[in-house]
Parts: structure tokens; C-alpha cells; sequence
């Protein structure tokens, strides 16, 4: 996608806004339209993306707030799922990539979290609700769908300095080598609740956190504070997408 | 900071929980004693030794139990509700099987 | 400069860079790697400080930031610690404590008067008559002051970080060396602490061998592996000031406290040289034996030229060969034993020819016209503390004191450890440490070397079996019998006194005596009474003096005696390092940024930002609210409720469920109906409120207070691990977004927007829900009431919020649409006499005394506050919330919790009062006893300023009594 495609796309052309919308303007974001959604592109700097790309293989903060995601509850909720053909982990707080490219992560026994890839390849996400839609509405199967577009909003730390960022957030030991691929942590950041999840970048490390959508604002400005003594920035999605696609 | 181990998320510190009580069955509303109703909604056990109480691990709104010794601040294990709560309690008759 | 000893001399300074500060306004040469102190002692300043109490002249003592005798000044802070903080150049570094000036104090004229300044002389001085203490303090404490704050100081920025391994080592001497060593096999990641900018603790200065060679070749090895070894973390110039539980340890490093959680704690901590008690054993010039050694081998000053070394062990001729060695003439060497048990290292000083005396004791040390000692009197040992009538002065302006030492047991005893004492050898002990922490080295009592590594290598081995890393069979460590360092009583008390225990405040022998006798034997008492061991170094140097004293004193051991508590934080802490970097959460509805673009004043309500009103520069504050008021009454007003809490109850049980939570019932609320929802807890308080609405026959969305949705929330689940029922339960607050569009125009303007519900009032009358689509936005429709007027409350998922609010707005401009806040709110829902859960109700509120028996259902099996409230309705009741209005409009409007009187007694409190725009009356809510709580009665409010108020008792509602308007 060029410049002047993504220089005139507004995040307010969408009813459905990131909580975050305002900051990205305050940082002259360009904005992409994928779908319905609308998202960061890059941030406007000096070498444009490939700059972006650097700073995410050091240390980025990313707002997936607009992509797609949801979740399910109940005790019918691990069956249903592995009968729609999902790879359901075993162990509870584990993540796994699904062949789809979409992200099913295990909560507890009885709920699950997926999430839509950053590449736009898998409609999981939009066919497992509306499956949900059409099929258990009337909650008499023990599967309850969860507004997890709405209840939480999407970011990505990414790079090798991302653990030390953590370190000045997160009581949780998630270096690398402890917080492996694939590991996800309930826990609270920055004095809020939040799911933090291990998703690599093909080389890149990459967290993503689910937090409450209400404090995002507040979230986003701690996780900048903390980066500044390493550098981080906010990087658009491109730059992520970039890194999610070279092997 | 002590450690609480969570029998979902596991060892975390102490400050991602939020206390819920010592464990205490309900008595039956209708059926018990005006005494018996007062001492389990006001009066507490305070007992030295091993006691069970429930723990919530906030971030994630689980709660479970865990047997602790007030005296020496050591807890011995935790553990989910279905350990004790083993059916639906579906009439007011019914009370949880298990008691300390 | 040139008073510097050649190298190896100096090990931590850097000839090559030198630095030019100021003390006192005078100008100082030091070098990079130097203290304030040792620049200053190489510059031959001596006199440092003056004391906390008699200002007496101070200097030197342990080199090793351990002890107050080195509180400077700086221009940003106070009490800074000359032994250990670094020059910078055109640092400006002055003395405390002092009237006129460092060298001419006033203050020290108290010291002539010491005796009229006994222990307990504060509180038996000042504290009486009453109120007198007020009037002195001021005086005493300028006196006693400690440093100048800098109250235009910028504060620098402090931080926060979190950090994990395996094992900790804390203190980098030989024992913690070779602990992080041994244990860093395998994966065990370790951490190694050490409050010195250097690692290798006394390998730097201490006289191992009578050669003095032999540490520096084992502190190069050791330094060569630990560099080597990828699993050591060096933390130097870092201080772990706390051991809290689980191994959770506080280091303070810099302007950052790191969070430390390990598995496994070893405390290599060592010991600390403890001083000998004796006249006048304070001034410059008198100082520790390791304190000689730090300034020859760490900086490459010469403590003095003519040195006497008073010792209780082997140690003092180490100290006595390294300053003979660095050209101080040896004057003696005075030796309380009187029949030592030598080691090698002494018998080498013995062959020097050095002038011996054993079985004596310096008695008093003197400071002829100067600042600092110039002699000292030595006397013959008769018997334990006691001296011969006579001795003799020996000329000398270096006194180095070796009489035993302290295990640093601080952070041992933090956890939990006992210390206990030996009599017989003088030794301590540390027992009973917690599992997972463990002891190496001199902490624990081990002096020989080979000893304190075979330890330290074993305590390591034994941490990384349990760890799982290694499974080694362990050797029993080395213990080599070596004559104890610590002598039992290198206490010397004096006719004249001034042989001070603590010197941070200034005690003697006298005063820990006097305190005993004045009643206060308990070790404890004998603290807080004489204040000793409560200055900045925190009984580090006193507490072993004045445990042997307070047991002599009163006929004890001093095992028995004991020492007083250790408390963290081990070292001085400044505030910032807490009060660094800290979360205050914020929670921000969807359409904050509009309420800002519309002027809002924004209020916080707990976590949440919400508009208290919008400010128009042409009215007040009042007048603002009182419009917002009108609008809503007389046409129509949007509010955004997004902060309410939003549960989801889905399952075939979602009745049942809350059919036990709330009070009402629920299990035949129709589909398509909200229902009131009122929450009591066990006692029968009310806890909460809300409304339960039901969109099929297994789902209900329930709402809560902004304040209590948590709570209800994490209840709810609590109930349901306990009932086990089969509903689902979903804390949605934060994933919908809520407006309520109120007034008699707002069904014409949703009219606008909604088009696939009926919304007339037939089709979907008050206390009906629906779900339909809002400007396309996929919604929850809701006719419930708060402010009383026809109204909709519209909850659509977050993110849309926004695009809503926009939408709502533009269609009502044509009827004048306004957005209202939450003053305006709280005015409104008064008029309708709807309460406020936390506002109108307190700890104590059942739902009888607020007027809410119609919401509790007695048709159903139980709830979970049935049992109690059920027994209170046995009970008469003591109070009532009623409604009242003020009398006369003109009087001051009574606040919140404000009394209600009754014949000048309190009888009752208001809990809500306004001015309401729309009745043009001051009402309000208040409890008051059943006798005046019947329409038509009146009632007496102290308002502001005591003013008496009458009052009416009112039927509630106010307005619109009938409830026709909300159902329009």
C-alpha cells in the first residue's frame, strides 16, 4: 500500500474506533483500511518503514485494538471448539497457532481467547461468531461467547528489549528464556489486569496484551514511559505484517 | 511480598490476589437457629492453627481455597471449589458435602 | 596530593584523573575512585562533623559508610555519607551540626554541661508542665538538627524494575564470591550484591598471610571467574536493604529500587568491627582497625604518622604490619590479652620488634590543643574493665582499635533468624534462618579464610541440589580452630565519662547505666529510653556495647539480654527510592474525548473519568447545572453511562442464580423486561444496586453502580463456586458503552436514529428492554428511569461509543438536545427520591430503613441476605431515610452528613440536599428515628457553620409523585 492511499484514510471514518485513535493522531499516524477495519499503517519518520521495522525488532509498541478477536466460555466450550476443527491446547495459559494462522489461547478449563492473525489470512475469528450467533444464542449448551473486540483492547510489545520493558511493569518473569513462545500470562501490568501472550514474530519476539479496554489510554502512556530509556516507539502494523511474513 | 500459589496461573505474589474470608458453609436460611445465623454472618473462628480460606486471583477472577496456618503464615496448599462444592446445590436443603 | 602512598597502594583510585572539590569552602584535591572522606583525610582534614548532641569534633571511624561520624552536607542533600559517596568535581561538600563555624561550634560548649544532660533528659526536661514540649522543640531541634533540606530541589527521577534468578548472593567478599561461584552451574542464574562500587570485600585491605600477599592473588582468580561466567550477575554499589518473605528482596541501586524475587537467598553479609570503649575514644584520628587498612590499600592514604593499635585479637598486628609497611611508625601495640594465642601474622609482627604490651588497655586518649588525638593513656588490666591506678602516655595521632566484631546479622534477623551470644567466647551465632536462606562466611562466625570458601562452597552446592541443577554429595566445610577475634569487655569506663557507646547520639557508659537505673532494663526499653542505636547507623557499633553493659548492669548474660530488633530497611533509604515511578490506573469511557470537546468539567469516580457538568463561560457553575436540569426535564438530555457495570447471567440456572443474589425475584421476570435488582450481603446491608434485564430465557444482563461492579462481580463468582449452578457469569462493564437519552422529547429523537423497534409506548412501554439497531450500531435498549423523565438507555459496544454519541447528537439538535453530567444527574434522581448505594446508605443500611421492602421478594426460598433481614424485621426499627425540605429556601444549604437534632441531641444525619431547579425547593434525604419520620413532621439540621435549619418531613418523590412522567 502507498503513502497517498494511506495519508487520507482518518481513523473516524469507521463507527468502530480504537480507544487509541486519538493518540495515533497526535503522533500524524498514517492510517490503513483493511476490511472494515482501520489501522495504523506507520508513524511518519525519517526512513519510514524501514525504520519502523528496526525499531520493532528492538522494541515497538504496536495498537491491534481493531483487528479482529473473541472468545468463548463454558464448559461445552474446548469440545465445540476442537469439533470446528481448532487445535485446543491442553494445558490452561497456553497459546497455539492454528493452521488458519489464527491464535487460539486456553484461559482456564472452560474459556478460550482467539485471535485473528496480523496478516488478515484467517476469518476464524468471523466464523467462529457467527457460528456462535446462529447456534447458541439460546444458551442452553454451556458455550457462551465473549464481546472481547469491545471488552479489551489489543497491543504488541515487540522486539529483543522487550522483556525489560516488562521488567518495569510485570511482576512476572517474562524473559525469554522463562516466557517462552506460546506461554500467556493473567497477571496485572502497570497495576491492571491483563493477558499477556508469546507470540513471535517469525525472529522477533513479540507480546501481545489484552487489557481492559477503558484503560488503554492509560496503558499505552505507561508502556511508552517505560520504553524511553531503551528507545521503543510506536510502530504501525506494516512494520509487524513485514516482520510476520519473512521467513 | 509472600507468593500465593494459584491453582490455575500458579506462584504469583501476593498483591494479584484479593482475599474472599475463611471458608465457611452457609447454613441453611430457613431452617437454622437465629444463634447459629448470627455466629456464622458475625462472628469468626480466629482459629491458631490450619484454616481455609478463599483467595481470588484478581486478574483473572478465579477463586479458590487454601489452607493456611495462621500461625505460622505458611500455606499448605490450595485448591479449587469442586474439591468441596462437588454438586450443584440446586434446593436450599442441600449443603456441601465436605467440612474441614 | 602528595601525601598518596605509591601503587598497589589505592587500588580504587585513578591517578590520572584527578578532581577538584570544595569542603568548607576550601578547595580539595582528591582523585577519581576517592570519597569525600578519604579525599579529605589525604588533604590531612581530619575533623569531618560534628556530633548530633554535644557537637563534639568527629572524624573518621569504619571507611565503610557504616557509621554517622561522616554526615556531610551537600547542596542538594543532607547526611550524606563522606565515607562513601564520590567526589565529583565542583562538588560542594560542608559539615552539619555546627554553630559559626566546623572548627569554632559554639554548640560544643554543651559538652561541658553533659552532665547536666542525662539520659532521658528530653522527656524528663521538657515534657513537663504540659504544652511545655511545644515550646522547646523548635529551639532543641535546631539544635540537634541534621542538615539542611533543599526545598527548591527538583526532584530526580526514580524508577521501579522487577528482577528474578535462581539464587542471590548478597555481599561480595570472599564468601559471597565463591557462593555465586559454586552456584552458578547448570542453568542457575545468580545474583551478586555488593553495597561497595568493588567487588571482594576485605581481600581488598585485610592482611591474610604475614606476607600481605596472598588476598590479592585470590581476589584476581575469583574476579577473573566471575567475570568469566555467564550466569553471574554483578550488582555493585547496590544495596539490598530488606529480606522480606519468599525471598523477596529490595536493592537499591542508584535512583532505581529493583524487586528482587529469588528462590534462594545466601547472605555473605560479614561482620562488622566493632569499637572499644574508653574516654574520649571518639575523636579524629581514633578509628576501626579495617578503617587504617581501607585508606592504605583502597585509596592509598596514610591514616596517620604515629600509630598505636589497641587490639583484642590477631587482627591488630595485621593492621600494625600493613601501616608499618606503608611507612606509619608502630608507637605499640596495646593487646588486652594477656596472654595471646598468636598466629602467624602476629608472631611476624613480634619478629619485626615492634613495642608489645599485653594484658594493658588504652584508658583514655587526649587531644592537646587540636582537633584531633595526640596521645593516649595505657594502663594495666586488673581485672574486667578495670585499670590500674596509673599508666603511661604514649604521643600518637592514629589509634586503631581491634577488638572483635558483628556479624552484619540484619537481614538474617529480618527473616526471622534468632542471634544468640556466647559469653564464654564472645562469639555470636545465627540460627533458625527460613529454608531458602542460607549463611556463608563471616556472618556466620568463620574468620579463617579456607574456612569461610569451603563454606561458601558448600552452602552453594547445597542450594543447587535443592534447585535440582546439580546432585552432588556434599562434604562437611572446614572448620579451623582459630582463637575468637571479639573480646569479651573492651569496655574501660572513665571517672570523667565521654566514653561513648553510640555515637550517633552521643551516649556513654554512664548513660546505658543510668538508664538501667531509672528502670528501664529490658533491652528494648533501654533503646527507646536512651535513644541508643537509633541514629543513622542504627546500633551497628552500639548494640553489642550496650547489650554487655545493660547485662553487667543488671546481673545478666549478655545472652540473656539479647539485642534490640532489626528492622528494614538495613541502610538509609531515600524517600524517592519509594515513592518512584508509581500506576495510578485511569478508566476512560468511548466518548471521554467528546465530553471534553463539549467543555465538560471532569470528575473521577474511582478509576473513571466522568463528566461533572458542562462549564459555559457565561454562567456559573450552579447556573450550568441547574440548565443541564431544565433541558432535561422540559425537552431533552443524553448522559453517558458507560461507566455502569455490565454483567452478563447466561445459562438455564440465570434465574436461579439471581434469584439467590439480588433481593427481588426474578425466575418469572418476563423476556423482554428489566427488573429492579437490589443487593444485600449476609448482614443485610444493601451493598449494591442495579437493574436485571432479561433478554431471553437463559440470559439476563444485569447493571451495577460504576463503584461496585468489580466487587458484585467477583461475588457473583464466589456465590456460584459455591452453589454450582449452571449459568455463565460475564463482567461486560468495560465492552459496552452507555448514553441515556432522557426527557419528554427523547422517544421524537430516537425516533431519528432506531428503526427497527416499535418504540411506542405500548409496543415498548417503561421497564422494557430490546435490541435493535441505533444509527446502525447493533443495541441494547433499555426504558429504565434514574433522573425520572421517558427515557432510553442505549448500551452498543465499545468501540462504537463514539460514533453513537455523534449520531444521538445530530439527531436531536433540532429539539435542542443537550449532553448532561452527573451533578445535574444526582439533582435530578433526588427530585425522584431514588437513592444512592454508598451515598443514602451506609455500613449499616437494610433495605427496611431505606424504604425498600418492595423490592424484597418473601415468595422465594432464600436470598443472600434473607436470614438476617428477616430477623431485623422481628427488631423495631431505629431509623428511617426520609425525605425532607427546608423551610425557609434562604437558609445555608445543609451538606452531606450533616446532624439531624432533636431537643440538642443528634438523632439521625443527612445523606443527600440540593437545590432543586426544577420544584424551586432545598430537599433532600436524611435518616432520622421513626418517631419524627412521618410526613408533615419536623425536623432541626445543623448547617454549615452550626446554623439550626428547619426542616419538613416530605413525601418522596418529590417530583412527580405519581410516576407519570417515566411512562409516557
Amino acid at each position: 500500500m502507498t503513502k497517498q492511499e494511506t495519508n487520507i484514510i482518518a481513523p473516524t471514518l469507521a463507527t468502530r474506533r480504537s480507544p487509541l485513535y486519538r493518540r495515533h493522531l497526535q503522533y500524524q499516524a498514517h492510517f490503513k483500511q483493511v476490511g472494515d477495519n482501520i489501522v495504523v499503517d506507520s508513524y511518519p519518520n525519517e526512513g519510514a518503514i524501514n525504520d519502523e521495522i528496526e525499531i520493532a525488532k528492538s522494541m515497538g509498541l504496536c495498537d491491534l485494538s481493531t483487528l479482529d478477536r473473541t472468545g468463548f466460555k463454558g464448559v461445552g466450550t474446548p469440545q465445540w471448539l476442537a469439533s470446528q476443527s481448532f487445535k485446543v491446547p491442553v494445558l490452561a495459559n497456553t497459546a497455539e497457532e492454528q493452521s488458519s494462522q489464527s491464535l487460539l489461547i486456553k484461559l482456564s478449563a472452560q474459556e478460550i481467547l482467539v485471535l485473528s492473525d496480523l496478516l488478515f489470512l484467517s476469518e476464524d475469528v468471523k466464523r467462529l461468531y457467527q457460528k456462535a450467533v446462529e447456534n447458541h444464542q439460546s444458551y442452553d449448551q454451556q458455550i457462551y461467547n465473549l464481546p472481547r473486540n469491545d471488552s479489551h483492547c489489543w497491543l504488541a510489545v515487540t522486539g529483543i528489549n522487550a522483556t525489560e520493558l516488562f521488567s518495569k511493569l510485570c511482576a512476572v518473569d517474562l524473559r525469554s528464556h522463562k516466557f517462552v513462545q506460546g506461554a500467556v500470562a493473567q497477571t496485572s501490568l502497570a497495576k491492571t489486569n491483563a493477558i499477556i501472550i508469546r507470540h513471535d514474530l517469525n525472529k522477533t519476539p513479540c507480546f501481545y496484551i489484552l487489557s481492559d479496554i477503558s484503560g488503554a489510554e492509560f496503558l499505552w502512556d505507561c508502556l511508552l514511559d517505560a520504553m524511553s530509556e531503551f528507545h521503543g516507539a510506536p510502530v504501525g502494523l506494516s512494520a509487524l505484517q513485514t516482520l510476520a511474513s519473512n521467513q | 511480598m509472600k507468593l500465593l500459589s494459584c491453582p490455575l496461573n500458579g506462584l504469583r505474589n501476593i498483591s494479584e490476589f484479593t482475599y474472599g474470608g475463611e471458608y465457611h458453609p452457609t447454613p441453611d436460611h430457613q431452617t437454622t437457629s437465629s444463634r447459629d445465623w448470627a455466629e456464622h454472618v458475625f462472628f469468626h473462628d480466629n482459629t491458631a492453627g490450619i484454616v481455609i480460606e478463599w483467595w481470588c486471583h484478581t486478574p483473572s477472577s478465579f477463586w479458590f481455597l487454601a489452607e493456611r496456618n495462621t500461625l505460622t503464615d505458611e500455606v499448605v496448599r490450595t485448591f479449587t471449589p469442586d474439591e468441596l462444592y462437588t454438586k450443584s446445590i440446586i434446593q436450599h436443603e442441600t449443603k456441601p458435602e465436605t467440612t474441614p | 596530593m602528595k601525601s598518596r602512598l605509591p601503587a598497589p597502594y589505592g587500588r580504587l583510585i585513578n591517578r590520572q584523573k584527578p578532581i577538584q572539590f570544595t569542603f568548607e569552602n576550601r578547595i580539595i584535591h582528591g582523585f577519581s575512585g576517592d570519597t569525600i572522606a578519604s579525599a579529605l583525610m589525604a588533604d590531612k582534614q581530619y575533623l569531618l562533623s560534628r556530633s548530633f548532641k554535644y557537637h563534639r569534633p568527629r572524624g573518621i571511624l569504619t571507611m565503610a559508610g557504616q557509621d554517622a561520624n561522616t554526615l556531610v552536607q551537600l547542596p542538594s542533600s543532607p547526611n550524606v555519607l563522606a565515607d562513601k559517596q564520590a567526589i565529583e568535581d565542583g562538588m560542594q561538600v560542608t559539615g552539619q551540626n555546627y554553630t559559626g563555624s566546623l572548627i569554632r561550634d559554639w554548640g560544643a560548649l554543651l559538652g561541658v554541661f553533659s552532665r547536666f544532660l542525662p539520659v532521658g533528659f528530653y522527656y524528663k526536661a521538657f515534657f513537663k508542665p504540659r504544652g511545655m514540649w511545644e515550646k522547646w522543640a523548635p529551639l532543641i531541634r535546631k539544635k540537634a538538627g541534621l542538615g539542611v533540606i533543599d526545598q527548591s530541589l527538583k526532584p530526580a527521577y526514580h524508577d521501579k524494575q522487577y528482577k528474578f534468578f535462581d539464587v542471590a548472593v548478597i555481599g561480595g567478599g570472599p564468601a559471597g564470591m565463591q557462593a555465586a561461584l559454586s552456584a552458578a552451574v547448570g542453568a542457575t542464574e545468580v545474583l551478586l550484591v555488593d553495597e561497595n562500587p568493588y567487588l571482594g570485600g576485605a581481600l581488598n585491605y585485610s592482611r591474610f598471610d604475614s606476607d600481605g600477599l596472598y588476598a590479592s592473588g585470590l581476589l584476581q582468580q575469583l574476579l577473573n571467574d566471575i567475570a568469566a561466567n555467564p550466569n553471574i550477575t554483578v550488582m555493585t554499589d547496590a544495596v539490598c536493604n530488606g529480606w522480606f518473605a519468599d525471598n523477596w528482596l529490595p536493592i537499591v541501586k542508584g535512583n532505581r529500587l529493583f524487586k528482587v524475587r529469588v528462590a534462594h537467598t545466601i547472605l555473605c553479609t560479614g561482620a562488622l568491627e566493632q569499637p572499644a570503649l574508653f574516654h574520649n575514644n571518639d575523636l579524629p584520628g581514633v578509628m576501626m582497625s579495617s578503617a587504617a587498612q581501607r585508606l592504605l590499600h583502597l585509596y592509598g592514604v596514610k591514616p596517620g604518622s604515629k600509630a598505636v593499635i589497641l587490639t583484642g585479637n590477631n587482627e591488630g598486628y595485621g593492621t600494625a604490619l600493613d601501616l608499618q609497611d606503608a611507612g606509619v611508625t608502630i608507637q605499640a601495640i596495646i593487646d588486652l590479652r594477656k596472654n595471646p594465642d598468636y598466629d602467624d601474622i602476629a608472631i611476624t609482627a613480634v619478629k619485626k620488634g615492634m613495642r608489645i604490651e599485653t594484658g594493658q588497655a588504652v584508658y583514655a586518649a587526649q587531644h592537646q590543643g587540636s582537633m584531633r588525638i595526640t596521645s593516649v593513656e595505657v594502663r594495666k588490666l586488673i581485672s574486667q574493665g578495670i585499670c590500674s591506678d596509673h599508666g603511661e602516655i604514649i604521643a600518637c595521632d592514629l589509634l586503631c582499635m581491634s577488638v572483635g566484631y558483628t556479624p552484619a546479622y540484619q537481614l538474617a534477623c529480618q527473616a526471622g533468624a534468632q542471634l544468640s551470644y556466647d559469653d564464654a567466647s564472645a562469639m555470636f551465632t545465627i540460627t533458625n534462618c527460613p529454608d531458602k536462606l542460607h549463611l556463608a562466611g563471616s556472618v556466620n562466625s568463620l574468620w579463617a579464610l579456607k574456612d569461610v570458601l569451603s563454606e561458601a562452597t558448600n552452602v552453594a552446592h547445597q542450594v543447587t541440589n535443592e534447585l535440582g541443577t546439580t546432585d552432588l554429595v556434599l562434604e562437611s566445610p572446614i572448620r579451623s580452630s582459630i582463637p575468637s577475634p571479639n573480646h569479651p569487655w573492651p569496655i574501660f569506663a572513665h571517672p570523667e565519662g565521654k566514653e561513648f557507646v553510640d555515637f550517633d547520639e552521643d551516649l556513654t557508659i554512664a548513660d546505658i547505666i543510668n538508664a538501667t537505673g531509672d528502670g528501664y532494663e529490658h533491652i528494648q526499653l533501654v533503646k527507646r529510653y536512651s535513644t541508643c542505636g537509633m541514629g543513622p547507623s542504627q546500633g551497628r557499633h552500639s548494640a553489642l556495647a550496650a547489650a554487655r553493659i545493660v547485662a553487667a548492669a543488671t546481673n545478666r548474660t549478655v545472652a540473656d539480654t539479647g539485642v534490640t530488633t532489626a528492622r528494614p530497611p538495613f541502610s538509609a533509604e531515600q524517600l524517592g527510592q519509594s515513592a518512584g515511578r508509581s500506576f495510578y490506573p485511569a478508566r476512560r469511557s468511548n466518548i471521554h474525548y467528546r465530553h471534553l470537546e463539549a467543555g465538560a468539567q471532569m470528575l473521577q469516580a474511582g478509576a473513571w473519568y466522568r463528566p461533572a457538568f458542562y462549564a459555559n463561560k457565561n454562567l456559573s457553575t450552579q447556573d450550568c447545572i441547574n440548565h443541564e436540569v431544565a433541558n432535561v426535564r422540559s425537552n431533552v438530555g443524553l448522559v453517558d453511562v458507560s461507566t455502569l457495570g455490565g454483567l452478563e447471567l447466561r445459562g438455564p440456572d440465570a434465574g436461579e442464580f439471581l434469584n439467590r443474589f439480588y433481593t427481588f425475584g426474578f425466575i418469572k421476570q418476563p423476556v423482554g423486561k428489566a427488573r429492579y435488582a437490589l443487593l444485600t450481603n449476609e448482614a443485610g446491608v444493601v451493598i449494591d444496586d442495579g437493574v436485571a434485564c432479561r433478554f431471553n430465557k437463559n440470559h439476563f444482563y444485569v447493571t451495577a453502580t460504576t463503584g461496585g461492579a468489580d466487587s458484585v462481580y467477583q461475588s457473583m463468582l464466589k456465590w456460584n463456586a459455591q452453589w454450582q449452578l449452571d449459568v455463565d457469569i460475564a463482567n461486560v462493564t468495560s465492552a459496552y458503552c452507555g448514553v441515556n437519552i432522557a426527557g419528554p422529547n427523547a422517544r421524537k429523537v430516537l425516533e431519528k436514529v432506531c428503526f427497527d423497534i416499535d418504540l411506542s409506548a405500548q409496543a415498548f412501554p417503561y421497564m422494557g428492554v430490546r435490541c435493535g439497531l441505533v444509527a446502525t450500531i447493533p443495541a441494547r435498549l433499555l426504558r429504565v428511569g434514574f433522573v425520572g423523565e421517558l427515557g432510553y438507555e442505549i448500551h452498543v459496544p465499545q468501540q462504537y461509543g463514539e460514533a453513537l454519541w455523534d449520531a444521538i447528537l445530530d439527531a436531536g439538535e433540532e429539539y435542542s438536545l443537550k449532553p448532561f453530567g452527573i451533578e445535574a444527574q444526582r439533582i435530578l434522581r433526588l427530585e425522584k427520591g431514588h437513592i444512592i448505594v454508598g451515598q443514602d446508605t451506609d455500613a449499616m443500611s437494610n433495605p427496611n430503613e431505606v424504604q425498600m421492602s418492595w423490592a424484597v421478594s418473601r415468595q422465594k426460598p432464600f436470598f443472600i441476605g434473607s436470614r438476617t433481614i428477616s430477623e431485623l424485621e422481628k427488631q423495631p426499627v431505629s431509623r428511617t431515610l426520609v425525605g425532607f425540605q427546608i423551610d425557609d429556601k434562604s437558609a445555608p444549604i445543609p451538606q452531606e452528613s450533616h446532624l439531624v437534632l432533636s431537643e440538642n441531641q443528634m438523632v439521625g444525619r443527612v445523606t443527600s440536599c440540593c437545590y432543586s431547579p426544577t420544584l424551586e425547593e432545598v430537599i433532600g434525604l436524611a435518616y432520622v428515628p421513626p418517631e419524627i419520620a412521618s410526613e408533615g413532621d419536623s425536623i432541626i439540621i445543623k448547617s454549615t457553620n452550626g446554623v439550626l435549619v428547619a426542616a419538613t418531613v416530605t413525601k418522596v418523590p418529590f417530583y412527580d409523585p405519581d410516576a407519570k412522567r417515566q411512562e409516557l
